[in-house]
């Protein structure tokens, strides 16, 4: 009968193995910053044997090929057999991200290219030198040692036995000598005396004659309470004697006795077995590097059951507001216990909201260390030497987004190191050290994940960015352009600045997909460049995708919500302010700025354009980089929270559109896509610039 | 009553997949009395208050691995004859000949059939 090997542990295994990896790539990085100790090897080591020891019960043999010749590397490194240069650590490198792919497509169950296996596999063997074949005859000759099982199922004799030991006037009196039974006791097994002077009265009342002496013995041994009586045979009577057998892990225990040795890592500092002697409770020895691992119990939980439970708090959160809403409609005193009552349950709802949405979150680490993977390969294909440092790697993002935030990312990492940095010539010229510097960096800035990728490069060539938009027709020459505006085309379709097309840029995606990617989050993305000294992309991205904030409006008696971080201003235009421009369309003067007017109601064709503004309000609305809008809307009703629900996956994508909400009362809202609205209304580019040039 | 109801038996491992796949060729095997410990050091201090008649451990654990465990049972009074089996990746004939001062009962190298593990088990214990 064989057993079969379940999903649930194929599963537990590929989870395992992400962590594993993680593990191994945070010891690579301490490597290459030069602050690895032998135990970052030791980890590094481990982890990789750990993924061959997993992947063989699964019988996965190409993984277990490989990361075997890479573990016998490794081990030649843990060994002090190999120094390690920047060569080899580029090799474990490589290595660890062959085995990071062959992981993952074991786990997707597809085929590799056995080549480049095979290559790593012939580099790995240059390091190792040739490997002594572990010789069957070197293998001890072992024989399985057999246990007793009648011993072992007997009532287990000995343990520790307290014994309290004190000698009467009687039993010196007929020659017996404690120190002799005491010796005697002590060949039994490991013994402990103390002894007990509380009874010896003050010199002045001293009788020579009558013991005041008590002994309080520990014995751990073997043997039964009856030969430890035995051993006090010859002062039956003559003395007062209790054995007690004492529960294990209480007692006082004699020194050495109950500890582990050393843990065999080369841990100095760990406590060793001299420190473990006294008190009550044995210390745990080893300070594990692992502390934080430990210490954090945790369970996987199924995504779906957790994505369900967000979609109840979500219902509840509506239903509390319906709820509140029909009761603001029954005029109740102020103060009463209804309105209380829903007051503490409106933030309970929400407090719950918050808790389950954080079980989504999870930190940008692994995504950071996927990045740093890209740097490698991208400066291998482009010949730079590029190091990558990453900031705030702890910060936490929800599940989906950070899953839907590496293509993007990946994209501009690769721009970093392509288009970003300059060759190794250029920057010796200019001062700067060869090496190049990519930053990643995370961060929580008011409610929103702020991720920062800069390069330490030449910045943006602003002038052969101008020249090339011109000559493919997607600025006129004469356009008035500031330096952000300029800096602001590399997002254009089809915006390549790269006079050729690299090794790396040639996959037929621009920043303008990036970009759209990072959106489709409710994210933005913005640049900023200075010449000689460096670019920064700056990613922005709500803390999750399940709720909102809001601005809720009127426009021609539908009800609508504009996400609040686009909103910049509202306005209540005087008629002096707004300018009439080309056929039909109207712009505002706001802060010596003229800003494009859009009417809500027009684009989702809900009436035509008013004649007036005199009674509408205009919401002064801001996507990336500066590209404004002056959205028409007939009122503005409320300011708050709102639960976010797919339009896409009920209905189907709408432009303009992000999403959809559920109200108070009941009714569906429409969650409008500023972003949309604006690329509908103005075209791709927007609107500020088109008008400066129109000026 | 059969050796497999009376015996007691801790899985070490630090790795939640091969404690599994462990534990569950125990099951298998009708042992029913299964405690695990995910290091070393845990895994003393546990037996040291309640000992069990065999180990099963991994060799490869961070902090204290297979053998520093059984180093630690077999000095210790009270732990020193529980039955020691090391569960190895490479079967290193340095670990083994280790092992084997150190008084290790047996070892199993990975991967193992749940029927590979029953008779290293059953060289120790006899008949299951």
């Amino acid at each position: 009968m064989s057993l079969m090997i379940t999903d649930d542990f194929r599963d537990s295994f590929f989870q395992e193995c992400e962590d594993l990896l993680e593990a191994m790539n945070d010891g690579f990085r301490l490597m290459a910053e030069n602050q690895h100790e032998i135990e970052t090897v030791h980890a590094v080591f481990r982890a990789v044997h750990s993924i061959k020891g997993g992947a063989g019960a699964f019988g996965l043999d190409a993984l277990v090929a490989f990361a075997h010749h890479f573990e016998t590397g490794l081990d030649k490194l843990r060994a002090g057999k190999l120094d390690l240069d920047d060569t080899v650590l580029g090799l474990f490198q490589r290595c660890g991200d062959h085995l990071a792919d062959l992981v993952g497509s074991a786990r997707d169950e597809v085929d590799m290219d056995a080549a480049s296996s095979a290559q790593l596999h012939g580099e790995l063997d240059a390091i190792i030198g040739t490997v002594v074949q572990d010789d069957p005859d070197d293998a001890p000759d072992f024989q399985p040692a057999g246990l007793d099982l009648d011993l072992l199922f007997a009532p287990a004799p000995g343990g520790r036995y307290r014994i309290l030991f004190e000698p009467w006037a009687e039993l010196f009196r007929s020659g017996n000598d404690p120190a002799m039974l005491l010796r005697n006791l002590g060949r039994l097994g490991t013994l402990s005396a103390r002894l007990n002077t509380d009874h010896v009265p003050p010199l002045s009342e001293l009788e020579c004659t009558r013991p005041h002496l008590q002994w309080e013995l520990i014995l751990e041994t073997d043997e039964t309470a009856e030969t430890i009586a035995d051993t006090f045979e010859f002062v039956d009577g003559l003395c007062r004697l209790e054995i007690a057998e004492s529960a294990t892990g209480e007692t006082v225990r004699p020194g050495g006795c109950n500890s582990m040795p050393d843990a065999p890592t080369g841990e100095a500092d760990a406590t060793g077995p001299d420190t473990v002697t006294h008190g009550e409770q044995t210390q745990p020895i080893a300070r594990t590097n692992d502390s934080k691992r430990a210490s954090a119990a945790t369970i996987r939980v199924d995504l779906e059951r957790v994505d369900k439970l967000i979609n109840l708090v979500g219902e509840l959160v509506i239903k509390e507001a319906m709820l509140s809403q029909s009761i603001s409609k029954i005029a109740l005193p102020s103060e009463n216990e209804v309105s209380v009552g829903l007051d503490s349950l409106k933030q309970l709802a929400g407090e719950i909201q918050e808790g389950v949405m954080a079980i989504r979150a999870q930190p940008v680490k692994p995504m950071f260390q996927r990045m740093s993977r890209i740097v490698r390969e991208a400066a291998v294909a482009t010949g730079k030497r590029v190091r990558l440092m990453t900031q705030g790697e702890h910060t936490e993002v929800d599940k989906t987004v950070l899953e839907r935030l590496v293509d993007p990312l990946t994209h501009m990492i690769r721009n970093a190191v392509d288009h970003g940095l300059e060759d190794p010539q250029t920057r010796s010229a200019a001062g700067k050290p060869e090496e190049g510097t990519v930053i990643l960096s995370a961060a929580h800035r008011s409610g929103r994940v702020m991720i920062d990728i800069s390069d330490d490069g030449g910045g943006i060539n602003r002038a052969k960015v101008r020249k090339l938009a011109e000559d493919k027709g997607l600025i006129s020459p004469d356009a008035d352009l500031g330096p952000a505006e300029i800096d602001n085309l590399l997002f254009l379709p089809g915006f390549s600045s790269k006079d050729e097309v690299s090794a790396l840029s040639g996959r037929g995606v621009g920043l303008d997909v990036a970009r759209s990617e990072v959106q489709a989050l409710g994210g933005r993305v913005s640049i900023t460049s200075n010449p000689g000294e460096g670019t920064t992309f700056s990613i922005s991205l709500p803390l999750t995708l399940a709720v909102l904030e809001g601005m809720v409006i009127e426009v021609a008696g539908q009800t609508m919500v504009v996400p609040i971080t686009a909103v910049q201003e509202t306005l209540q235009p005087r008629t002096a302010e707004i300018h009439a421009i080309g056929q039909d369309g109207r712009v505002v003067t706001n802060r010596d700025r003229l800003v494009p007017i859009v009417d809500l109601g027009a684009i989702f064709g809900f009436r035509p354009p008013p004649e007036t503004l005199d009674n509408h309000v205009l919401l002064l609305v801001e996507t990336d980089n500066g590209r404004h809008c002056a959205l028409i809307v007939d009122g503005i009703q409320d300011q708050r929270q709102v639960v976010i629900k797919s339009l896409e996956s009920n209905y189907g994508h709408v432009n303009g559109v992000a999403a959809a909400t559920i109200l108070g009362d009941g009714r569906i809202a429409l969650i409008i896509d500023p972003d949309g609205i604006i690329r509908d209304a103005t075209g791709p580019i927007g609107g500020d610039f088109q008008l400066h040039a129109a000026r | 009553m059969s050796i497999r109801n009376q015996l007691h038996v801790m899985v070490v491992d630090d790795m939640a997949t091969s404690r599994g796949l462990i534990i569950q060729a125990l099951e298998w095997m009708g042992i029913r009395n299964i405690d695990f410990a995910t290091d070393g050091n845990t895994a003393f201090q546990r037996l040291a208050s309640r000992p069990v008649h065999l180990v099963v451990s991994d060799f490869n654990m961070p902090g204290a691995d297979g053998l520093t465990l059984l180093e630690g049972l077999r000095r210790n009074r009270t732990t020193q004859r529980i039955g020691f089996i090391l569960v190895t990746g490479n079967a290193d004939p340095a670990v083994l000949r280790r092992g084997q001062e150190l008084g290790m009962n047996n070892y199993i190298k990975k991967p193992f059939s749940p029927e590979g593990l029953k008779t290293c088990i059953e060289r120790v214990v006899g008949k299951l």
